[in-house]
């Protein structure tokens, strides 16, 4: 069984009157079991150079055997500029920015979608210059279905 | 200006190699600024399956959330089972045990997905738009489930 953990720190010493200091860690299980996940997308490290609305994880709905599975998001917006920014979304509903710098963790569930347009439940990401962006982004999780070639 | 600064740590033997650590300083929108604004950490615990709005859209916090500022969310789902989680979600909550219906087609409501006992996230969040700004939650069990949360924004 593989073991994968996911720790957080999170500190100020100048937000609030006293030091902020808040730290947790969490091994990734399999949904409703103690068993740790086992597959990984890997850690991709990719430049984008539009800012057409792309798909990172793209989720296949059409037979939702995933749905209710454990998958977790890490998506890291590379650039050092701070007007240069990433849209994340779900289908097309925003989730937020990333800004310049930023990092973020989620956990992702393939929801089914009541609607046949296909939009699904993929993990979107939009770049906000086309003069070049890099991000790194990594998915753990217990399986997800794959395009059938065509 | 407040310094606020969130590091994650992956740590993996699924396969060689799989490490991730990186430190983010929160920041405002377009800026060098820090973020300076926080609600403090929260706790709630809930006691029915009913699907309910953890944060809403321009009440409180989400009304200075915007889609063109910063913020982050993070939520922790402080129990210890393996089999009970919160389904956390975005858009508007059903205040019924039966989760809001997803439909891409319309602005109402999608899943982002469960966190069981233990389990944490952090994300963007922009609560901008009346019917997809908030940010859902929903046990999986009607026994006592506690969820801390904590926004940072400008």
């Amino acid at each position: 069984m593989a073991t994968t953990t996911a720790a957080l720190t999170i500190s100020s010493s100048d937000l609030v009157g006293d030091a902020l200091s808040l730290s947790t860690s969490k091994e990734l299980h399999k949904a409703d079991t103690t068993i740790g996940l086992d597959q990984t997308s890997g850690l991709a490290n990719t430049y984008l150079t539009a800012t057409t609305n792309i798909d990172l994880f793209g989720a296949i709905i059409d037979t939702p055997a995933f749905e209710g599975k454990s998958h977790w998001v890490y998506i890291h917006n590379k650039s050092e500029t701070p007007t240069e920014y990433a849209t994340i979304t779900i289908g097309d509903k925003v989730v937020g920015r990333l800004y310049a710098g930023d990092w973020m963790w989620m956990p992702w569930d393939h929801a089914q979608d009541t609607h046949g347009n296909n939009k699904h439940a993929d993990i979107e990401l939009a770049p906000s210059v086309a003069t070049g962006m890099w991000f790194e982004y990594c998915m753990i999780h217990e399986g997800m279905q794959l395009s059938t070639a065509v | 200006m407040a310094t606020i600064d969130a590091t994650i740590a992956i740590a993996s033997d699924i396969v060689s190699g799989l490490a991730i650590g990186k430190t983010m300083t929160m920041k405002k929108a377009d800026s060098t600024v820090g973020l300076e604004l926080t609600t403090g950490l929260a706790k709630r615990s809930f006691t029915s399956t009913n699907q309910v709005d953890l944060l809403t859209f321009n009440t409180g916090v989400a009304a200075d959330v915007t889609a063109d500022k910063s913020a982050k969310l993070y939520i922790k789902n402080v129990g210890s089972s393996s089999t009970k989680y919160f389904t956390i979600g975005k858009g508007n909550s059903s205040g019924s045990g039966t989760e809001s219906t997803i439909d891409s087609s319309g602005t109402v409501y999608y899943r982002i997905g469960r966190l069981y006992g233990g389990d944490w996230m952090l994300i963007p969040w922009d609560a901008a738009g009346s019917n997809i700004g908030d940010i859902t939650i929903q046990p999986s069990s009607a026994e006592k489930m506690d969820v801390e949360y904590m926004v940072f924004y400008e």
